[in-house]
């Protein structure tokens, strides 16, 4: 007899769309942020001065981006702690039983799904541990792409207040030191131009982190032939009946 | 609650870049008296050693009253000072010589000084800069030898805790300091520092030696070379960065030293923000050629005669505080940008290694955190990825091949 499945849900649609976005954002973030690091197409030297903005147009696509992250990363961190489903902070506390399912899925990964002893209904500590390296490295992103911004509002004065560029120094002066201290500079005294190395590279660390994840998530979907797939587009998965 | 909000605001913004153009009248009236009591104290005193009369000065070389008073005015907007200030800037700087300045030259290439001296006609901030009571620098005083050191001596006891001290080129500290000795006694170039700033009243280190360690400072650093901030301390520092330091800057800190009596607003790298308040980027020319996406591509090209943005051929305008931009050089000729060729940030810390080269950072070789191989932070991503992709690829493979074994029943 065929086991019987059955589903569970696991993410609201805010969350599922909550998840697109960020993915599309990623994508523009690197696409307008490469382009600015280097200028990579040609501007027509002949075209008409209506749609000579390239960089500018660049450059706006990537502070909208940002600034949807911004308001993304305080949902998540937000959710993190009150969740409907299982909230994630939970299984971030280094408990025995996190522990012990942590290495138990990175064993699943590695025994090519031949040994699979946790529950894979709900979220596991690993991939919890994971995303939150992703947020992590976002809120990174942010940080050192504010202090980049930042410095064109030299005069203090901005558009929606002074406030602005006073906060953005103040929550983003840090990451000069730290950006040099984290790229290893010899010289005794940090600049703007290692956060702006910081900021580049931390881009590659998210890319090698997303190709994981997308693998990982096919990965799952195949071999544990519960649909995780789908957690993201319809919001549930389904188990064999036995399990939930 | 309100002084408590301010203080906050204090304890976290005052070392930050922000530049505050407007402190209100209040601020300002209270400043316009101390300066006036200060300039009107200081007019009593009689000149130091330097006799030179500024008028005669600016007579010789055919520069009028009302030249003087444009000058004053313009110096007046870049210390970030209301206009009513203007005439007090003026007798500032002609009591210029009531401050005493001893000039010391360590690990450089004497190109600040150089930059006072070889203008070509020179115009008010250079003039200004020879009546300064310049007490000793070796390059343009005609002592020398024992002789030198006399009156290094003289003019330390003499001015003992009045003077300012300049400071041109890097300290290095290798070998105990060996690398660098100066005199007959062979006093390395740190002990020779420490000794003279003593009864400094404030050190202004000019140039990006001085400053940051500069060209000598440049990795491999055989010498180790370091900057007067990372060796001085308890003592008013002032930095003013750029190779050369534009003398507009010099004159402006002096001025700001004889009118208030304190060293200017300083930021987190301790240089002045009259004029390290603003990025490069933000006041050049070029910027609309870089919004546009126009860039030279190479040196010599349709774009390069058309004076698009240099930011291709390497211009860290968008990381460089400066205001050569606004000021430029040699009494506003040109300046870098102006002449086709992009900022090398010689204002910022390790400008050389980090700066200074002809392409964008994203293409340019930067040192792995071990010290090693050099790559474009490209190579080194576009490296791990591949380093990934081959990871997953394997895992997919070996999946693959297990997946199959389970379906025919061997596993
Ligand atoms: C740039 C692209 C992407 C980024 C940055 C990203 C990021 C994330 C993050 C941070 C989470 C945790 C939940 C949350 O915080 O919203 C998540 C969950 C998930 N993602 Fe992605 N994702 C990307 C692309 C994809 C793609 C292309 C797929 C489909 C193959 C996918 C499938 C999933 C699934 C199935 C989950 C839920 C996993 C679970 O709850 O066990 N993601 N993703
Ligand atoms: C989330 C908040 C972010 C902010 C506020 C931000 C801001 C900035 C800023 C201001 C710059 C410099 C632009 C200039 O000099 O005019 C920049 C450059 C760049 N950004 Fe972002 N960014 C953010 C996120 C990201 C993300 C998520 C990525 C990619 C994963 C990214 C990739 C890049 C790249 C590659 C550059 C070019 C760096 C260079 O070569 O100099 N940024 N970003
Ligand atoms: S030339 Fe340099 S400073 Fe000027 S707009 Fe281009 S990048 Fe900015
Ligand atoms: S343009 Fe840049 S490198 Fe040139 S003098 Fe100005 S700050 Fe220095």
């Amino acid at each position: 007899m065929k086991p019987e499945y059955k589903q569970v849900k696991r993410m609201t649609t805010f969350m599922r769309i909550n998840h697109w976005v960020v993915a599309i954002c990623m994508v523009a973030a690197v696409i307008t942020g490469l382009y600015i690091g280097h200028p990579y197409y040609q501007t027509y030297i002949a075209d008409p001065a209506v749609d000579k903005y390239v960089m500018a147009w660049n450059r706006w696509i990537h502070f909208m981006v940002a600034i949807i992250f911004d308001v993304s990363s305080i949902v998540i961190a937000y959710l993190y702690f009150f969740s409907r489903f299982e909230k994630p902070y939970k299984k971030l506390i280094p408990t025995a039983a996190n522990l012990k399912e942590f290495f138990e899925v990175i064993l699943n990964l590695v025994t090519l799904n031949r040994r699979k002893k946790f529950d894979s209904t709900h979220s596991d500590s690993f991939n919890t541990v994971f995303f939150l390296v992703f947020h992590l490295m976002l809120v990174w992103m942010l940080l050192t792409g504010l202090q980049l911004y930042v410095h064109g509002l030299a005069s203090g004065l901005s558009s929606i207040g002074n406030w602005w560029p006073w906060m953005l120094h103040l929550v983003t002066d840090w990451t000069v030191p730290v950006s040099g201290w984290l790229i290893g500079t010899t010289a005794p005294t940090a600049s703007i131009m290692d956060v702006r190395v910081s900021h580049h590279l931390t881009m590659w660390l998210i890319l090698v982190w997303v190709a994981f994840h997308i693998y990982y998530q096919v990965w799952r979907t195949i071999y544990w032939k519960e649909g995780d797939i789908s957690i993201v587009v319809g919001g549930s998965k389904f188990v064999k009946d036995d399990k939930a | 609650m309100a002084d408590r909000i301010e203080g906050v605001k204090k304890l976290f913004t005052s070392k930050s870049a922000r530049v505050d153009t407007n402190r209100g009248d209040a601020h300002y009236e209270r400043l316009f008296q101390i300066c006036q009591t200060r300039i009107e104290a200081l007019k009593t005193q009689t000149p130091q050693q330097n006799r030179l009369h500024i008028d005669d000065l600016l007579e010789d070389q055919g520069i009028s009253r009302r030249d003087f008073m444009k000058w004053a005015s313009a110096v007046t907007g870049m210390l970030m000072l209301p206009s009513s200030f203007t005439p007090l800037v003026a007798d500032a700087a002609l009591l210029m010589n009531r401050a005493p300045v001893i000039w010391i030259e360590l690990s450089d290439c004497a190109g600040n000084t150089e930059a006072i001296l070889r203008s070509d006609g020179p115009k008010i901030d250079e003039i200004l800069l020879d009546i300064i009571s310049l007490e000793f620098n070796e390059t343009i005083m005609s002592a020398s030898g024992h002789q030198a050191e006399k009156q290094l001596e003289d003019a330390m006891h003499t001015f003992k805790d009045k003077y300012l001290l300049f400071v041109e080129g890097a300290i290095p500290m290798g070998l105990d300091g060996q690398y660098g000795t100066i005199g007959a006694h062979a006093e390395t170039f740190y002990d020779h520092l420490m000794r003279i700033s003593k009864h400094a009243a404030a050190v202004v280190a000019v140039g990006s030696c001085a400053t940051f360690g500069g060209v000598p400072a440049a990795s491999p650093n055989p010498t180790q070379a370091v900057g007067v901030m990372d060796v001085l301390k308890g003592k008013p520092l002032i930095n003013i960065p750029a190779c050369p330091a534009n003398p507009a800057n010099m004159v402006g800190v002096i001025i700001h030293y004889i009118l208030t009596g304190q060293i200017p607003e300083l930021d987190s790298l301790l240089r002045p923000k009259f004029a390290f308040g603003y990025r490069i980027h933000d006041n050049c020319e070029r910027r609309a050629h870089f919004d546009a996406g126009e860039f030279v591509e190479e040196w010599g090209d349709d774009g390069a005669k058309n004076n698009f943005c240099l930011y291709k051929v390497g211009c860290k305008g968008p990381m460089t505080f400066n205001n050569c931009s606004i000021i430029r050089y040699n009494e506003g000729v040109n300046w870098p940008i102006g002449v086709g060729r992009g900022c090398i940030g010689c204002s910022e810390p390790d400008f050389w290694d980090k700066y200074a080269y002809e392409r964008p950072m994203a293409d340019a070789n930067i040192k792995a955190p071990t010290g090693g191989v050099e790559k474009t932070v490209d190579e080194f991503g576009l490296g791990l990825l591949t380093a990934a992709g081959i990871g997953i690829g394997i895992h997919a493979a070996a999946s693959l091949a297990a997946g199959k074994k389970e379906e025919s029943g061997e596993a």
